[in-house]
């Protein structure tokens, strides 16, 4: 027995919401990275099981990109925050306030 | 002709040589790591971005990327059709090889004293060959990964002055915003993806067009509409990110206030040129209007009036009452985004080409003035004189020639006749009348109005007001000064050649819209 195709996007927008809840609330940067993780992987859930749906590798080549680029992503993401710690002493998002509109 | 015909891959040339600079200049720092010689560096990375420019122009007068029947050699497809060389991204290569040239010779003086000195020239050439590529991506896979090529060394970019606060601020509040939309842009890219099965442009055209996936458990386009559109919506949601529009603007006017001013220059000028491309081709080949429309029940050439209007309206509001004049570089260059907008919101009516060729030449104009505006930014702060428009008060006297190409860029950025950015909003508002769009013609007119007052309120700090303490002499940087005047000199020199790149801007239109 298969799973439908509609089940993958139900969790895969679950997950892809319990992503953008993190970030709303969340103000730990380490946990915003991890928000950001978390949508990102929705997105793969999605592109491989609509790349079964459609029976095509498309989307699971796809997918592979993604991981590295979200590796890249968060390579690049724990730079900045360790920045901020030695800035701010801090990696609480809403602290460094220097600019204001 | 045969004798020399180069083999298809040598196409993206442009992008290529810039990444291949970017490689050079981790081979000299691997030589000598521990030597500053911002001279080498930033003449590498200048002469790299000349030769890319060089090549990209060479090219458009070749007549590659020109349709054959027009006597030129067609368009060139790379990669199995990943990436395709036509004449919008040759434009777009022309666009960001210049603003990185630029860039580069005005680091060399603003960054003089960086202990990084490698590592910024080659992060520099690393997201301009990302935007490089982004011009020629014809796949949802390669837009996405230009996209990040791009995205992530500017993240770098931003914070790169370890210990300022402001930059690292900058560069956190860039990065947080940059990885939610890339993350619901990739979201999208899946939606889209599930609902055609297709990720390259003009296959998920065509299923859309036939109205069904053929594929074994094969739908009809008009069932997953919702799921098509709301992917379709969170692609905007990326494009938005990209060029600092509404709904992802807010990083903006902190991006460019706490990033070194020529990284500043660089995002807004290059970073928001690549990011219309992509949101031009994405929309003109993948998604077309009547048949889209029809699937998923809204035009969504509404959703890019709707943004245009908001995103103009908003940044020249908020760029009117600001005292920083970075950050009011900043909100305006948001405005910028807002007209650039208009040549896709006009482009599901009749002439949707003459608008869109003209937000291609508004790009253009704008990667001159605005790097210009934000490099005499860079210049004050190196003099050290302050950040507010009354700090700016006088410095006419002490530097003449760069004030006077600051007059020029402020002008043209609001549209003064006879200068470039005149003529480029001229061709938006009647492209946009054409279009039928008038509110949104006015809305220009209206935003172009009063853009004129805060940048002529830089002009006047800067010529007729009295400066608020007596300054010594100014020193005049070479790289700073050379790129300024460069800047100013292509402002002028425009008008002149304004109908060659309003021609090639509105064929590459043409040809994508044909």
């Amino acid at each position: 027995m298969t799973v439908g195709v509609e089940h993958y996007v139900l969790l895969s927008m679950a997950l892809f919401a319990i992503g953008l809840f993190g970030i709303l609330t969340r103000r730990n940067a380490l946990m915003f990275l991890m928000s950001v993780e978390l949508m990102l992987n929705a997105a793969n859930i999605n592109l491989i099981a609509f790349a079964f749906y459609h029976g095509n590798l498309s989307g699971q080549v796809f997918a592979l990109f993604t991981m590295a680029l979200a590796a890249a992503e968060v390579a690049v993401g724990l730079g900045i925050i360790l920045l901020l710690y030695r800035n701010f002493r801090d990696v609480d998002v809403t602290v460094p306030t220097t600019m204001r509109w | 002709m045969a004798l020399l015909e180069l083999p298809a891959w040598t196409a993206l040339a442009p992008a290529l040589l810039l990444a291949l600079t970017a490689m050079a200049l981790f081979i000299i720092d691997s030589i000598a790591p521990d030597s500053r010689n911002s001279g080498l560096l930033a003449g590498t990375t200048a002469a790299g971005s000349i030769v890319s420019l060089g090549v990209a122009v060479w090219y458009l007068l070749a007549g590659v990327g020109t349709p054959t029947v027009d006597g030129g050699r067609g368009v060139i497809d790379v990669l199995g059709n990943q990436f395709v060389v036509d004449q919008l991204a040759l434009f777009f290569m022309v666009i960001v090889a210049v603003v990185t040239a630029l860039v580069a010779v005005a680091s060399y003086d603003y960054m003089e004293d960086h202990t990084y000195q490698a590592e910024y020239y080659s992060l520099v050439l690393l997201a301009a060959t990302g935007m490089s590529f982004m011009a020629a991506a014809n796949s949802l896979v390669t837009i996405f990964i230009a996209l990040e090529l791009a995205s992530l060394p500017s993240y770098a970019l931003v914070s790169i002055l370890k210990d300022n606060r402001g930059s690292v601020e900058a560069g956190l509040k860039y990065f947080l915003i940059g990885a939610l939309s890339s993350a619901i842009f990739v979201y999208g890219i899946s939606l889209v993806y599930g609902a055609t099965g297709h990720l390259q442009l003009e296959n998920i055209a065509a299923v859309i067009e036939a109205g069904e996936v053929a594929s074994d458990g094969g739908h009809e386009i008009a069932d997953v509409g919702g799921l098509l559109g709301l992917g379709i919506l969170m692609l905007i949601g990326g494009f938005a990110f990209k060029t600092a529009s509404v709904p992802f603007h807010f990083w903006a006017p902190e991006a460019y206030e706490g990033a070194p001013a020529p990284i500043s220059a660089f995002l807004s000028s290059a970073s928001k040129a690549a990011g219309f491309v992509i949101a031009f081709r994405v929309f003109t080949e993948a998604f077309p209007v009547a048949e889209t429309a029809s699937a998923i029940g809204v035009d969504w050439a509404l959703a890019f009036i709707i943004l245009a209007i908001v995103t103009m309206t908003l940044g020249n509001f908020a760029a009117a009452t600001q005292n920083n004049v970075k950050r009011m570089l900043a909100y305006s260059s948001i405005g910028h985004a807002g007209y650039a907008l208009i040549g896709l919101a006009g482009i599901s009516a009749g002439g949707g080409e003459l608008v869109m060729g003209a937000a291609m030449m508004h790009l253009f104009v704008y990667g001159f003035m605005n790097t210009g505006a934000f490099l005499f930014v860079a210049l004050a702060e190196y003099w050290g004189v302050g950040r507010t428009f009354e700090d700016y008060n006088g410095l006419g006297r002490r530097a003449p020639v760069a004030c006077f190409a600051l007059a020029i860029f402020m002008f043209s950025l609001a549209g003064i006749p006879p200068l470039g950015g005149f003529w480029s909003k001229y061709f938006l508002f009647t492209g946009a009348l054409e279009a039928g769009l008038l509110v949104v013609a006015a809305a220009l007119v209206i935003n172009s109005a009063l853009s004129l007052y805060y940048y002529s309120r830089l002009v006047k700090a800067v010529w007729i007001e009295e400066p608020a303490v007596e300054r010594e002499t100014l020193s005049q940087p070479v790289g700073l000064y050379a790129a300024i005047v460069v800047a100013a000199v292509m402002t002028l020199a425009l008008l002149p050649l304004f109908g060659p790149v309003a021609d090639t801007a509105v064929d590459a239109a043409t040809a994508m819209l044909a």
